[in-house]
């Protein structure tokens, strides 16, 4: 079968602006975009620049955009892509500066990664954690996990499988909204790190410092880290796990612990999401004024939500959930 | 008609009611019988997991069990609403300990759930369901000439291993019903992306810097009007497109309809009917034209 590679083209010592370039190849059985890509720098055009390595889906060098999505280019078959799209069109990594052609620079990627300290702390090992959310002498509530568990510590959600391919990080909403932001990979490691009873975190830090704007409140739960992990990990899950932690252990001073604080007791109380109410609880009064435009603006238009939410029928059964788990009193 | 237990989520029943009152008038001229569930609590906003896993299990779980009481699936108008009923759904069905715990809470409020119920989305019902054939058939003014960006979002696609309704990678299913009704659906890349609003509270600058460059990306592919199957995104389209525009320093003026209001237009609904004036974006110049294309 013949296809048609289009591939984004930028060498900024030369071009002007990028551009696309396209090349005729014929396939062969279980053929790759990796394999085509290379065959394309072996045979047709030695100038096309690309990180690759292992062919193996392990070193996570070849993620780039296919057709749209972030894939590795090893682990991405020609026919399939072919039958869906009718090309093979690929694009550098999103969210990273483009270096040349379909390479990026990782520099911040990375400089994310070290950030949240990817390593069991030791006893002597200091943390920064100029924010104290926990009381004096107050300790974090680690689990306990035994032997067998331990072996797989982190559930499902595989995180140190993770091979810092990117792929996670290109597709990411929250980075694309706020290059700042730690990002799904980070955050998937902090998880790693923060579950391990080997750290020596006993105050929270890690959490403590995950909750700092940028950090894991940031995450918009668009879904796309775990859709698009080639290594199966759910970066969103474990970063929902991590707000359970942190609130669960009065790591509470983040807009985004309130914002969940305020829905959770919104159902409490009403067994619906009152949306003043949460606005209210989410970033104060003095965040409200900021918007007042766009609430003045909502209220002409009839769309003020009501000040005062009629209960759901059985309001009582929500209540019973919340006693249930001992949720009642952990509000505040 | 085919019964559905119906669940509006929390936004259509307050801020958002123009999208009760059209999926209503929709549902009644495709043969959709609306069953309430005046006991559904909230889902919990896409974020209650963040609070504590067993409270999403057992309000969702209990949203499922009163639509098996009922003995229907359930349609859902919001992606997120869509997504955590399905995530719990997935969760009981598979993981025994879950559900036990789940029905433990249960049986103490006289319901028990055993896994039957299917979420469903109005937009997959629509295609998948009512058929699109007889959604031409009940067309009565065409939306020929319109040009419609269709803006997914995230929880109606994404994660594909619990939303199950179309191809992740290349969806068409919102397309194909855009089609139905006679207009252009535009194409274009941010209609998978994600609008920013579940953050929207925490970090609003950056939250509606992404509802702002999906509805400037379809401005410049030339859409009369964007449409959402869920109300969470309208809000970040619409209500901030002002703030959106401020943020990502370009010009909008986009409207933007929730998925029951572009079907109500060609079902012969009115601008009044549709709940347009709640609009921040006026729809009148668009509304217009439509009305031009009465079928005999």
């Amino acid at each position: 079968m013949e296809f048609t590679v289009k591939s984004y083209r930028f060498n900024p010592e030369i071009d002007e602006k990028p551009y696309y370039k396209e090349y005729v190849l014929n396939d062969f059985p279980g053929m790759t975009v990796l394999n085509a890509l290379m065959k394309v720098k072996a045979e047709i055009d030695g100038t096309l620049s690309f990180r690759r390595s292992c062919r193996s889906a392990i070193c996570g060098s070849c993620a780039m955009k296919i057709n749209g999505i972030t894939k590795l280019a090893c682990k991405t078959q020609v026919s399939a892509e072919i039958e869906k799209f009718g090309i093979i069109k690929v694009d550098p990594l999103g969210n990273m500066p483009i270096i040349r052609d379909l390479i990026v620079d990782q520099e911040t990627f990375f400089d994310k990664i070290k950030e949240i300290k990817p390593y069991l702390l030791g006893k002597t090992d200091h943390i920064d954690d100029d924010f104290k959310a926990l009381k004096e002498g107050e300790k974090i509530k680690q689990p306990v996990y035994y032997k067998t568990e331990f072996q797989n510590l982190t559930g499902n959600n595989d995180t140190p499988n993770c091979i810092l391919c990117e792929c996670c990080y290109s597709e990411c909403g929250g980075v694309v909204a706020n290059p700042k932001y730690l990002g799904p990979a980070a955050l998937a490691k902090l998880y790693r790190y923060s579950e391990d009873p080997r750290d020596n975190d006993k105050n929270g830090s890690r959490l403590v410092n995950g909750s700092k704007p940028a950090g894991m409140f940031d995450c918009v739960h668009c879904q796309a880290c775990e859709e698009f992990c080639p290594k199966g990990i759910s970066p969103v899950k474990v970063i929902v796990r991590m707000h359970e932690k942190a609130i669960k252990n009065s790591i509470t001073f983040s807009k985004g612990a309130k914002h969940i604080i305020g829905i959770a007791r919104s159902i409490q109380e009403t067994g619906r999401l009152d949306e003043i109410k949460v606005a209210v609880d989410s970033v104060g009064i003095s965040g409200i004024l900021n918007d007042l435009h766009v609430a003045i603006g909502s209220g002409l238009k009839g769309k003020m939500p009501p000040l005062r939410l009629k209960l759901i029928k059985d309001m009582e059964d929500i209540r019973v959930a919340f006693k249930d788990l001992n949720l009642e009193e952990k509000h505040d | 008609m085919i019964n559905y237990a119906y669940y509006p989520g929390c936004v259509a029943q307050e801020s958002g009611k123009e999208l009760d009152n059209s999926t209503r008038f929709i549902a009644k001229k495709l043969g959709i019988n609306l069953i309430d569930m005046p006991e559904a609590s909230c889902c919990g906003g896409g974020v209650v997991d963040g609070f504590d896993h067993n409270l999403k299990l057992y309000i969702n779980g209990r949203t499922l069990a009163l639509a098996e009481k009922l003995g229907y699936d359930i349609l859902t108008v919001c992606n997120t609403c869509t997504l955590t009923l399905s995530e719990v759904n997935e969760e009981l069905i598979n993981n025994p300990e879950s559900l036990e715990k789940t029905n433990a809470y249960l049986s103490k409020i006289g319901l028990k759930y055993s896994g039957t119920v299917k979420v469903k989305h109005l937009l997959y019902i629509i295609r998948d369901e009512i058929g699109l054939d007889k959604l031409k058939q009940a067309v009565t003014y065409t939306l020929d000439g319109v040009k419609v960006a269709p803006f997914y979002g995230c929880h109606i696609l994404r994660p594909s291993s619990v939303v199950k309704f179309d191809d992740v990678e290349n969806p068409s299913g919102f397309e194909e019903l855009i089609k139905a009704l006679g207009a252009e659906p535009v194409s274009y890349i941010r209609r998978t992306k994600c609008c920013g609003f579940q953050t929207i509270l925490v970090n609003e600058v950056t939250s509606t810097s992404l509802a702002g460059n999906a509805i400037y990306e379809a401005q410049q592919n030339k859409a009369d009007v964007m449409v959402t199957p869920c109300p969470l995104c309208h809000l970040s389209l619409d209500t901030y497109q002002g703030v959106a525009a401020m943020n990502i320093n370009k010009k909008l003026s986009l409207p933007v309809l929730h998925l029951p209001q572009l079907i109500g237009v060609a079902l012969g609904g009115s601008y009044a009917e549709m709940g347009f004036s709640r609009h921040n974006i006026s729809f009148r110049a668009v509304m217009s034209k439509i009305k031009q294309n009465k079928l005999k």
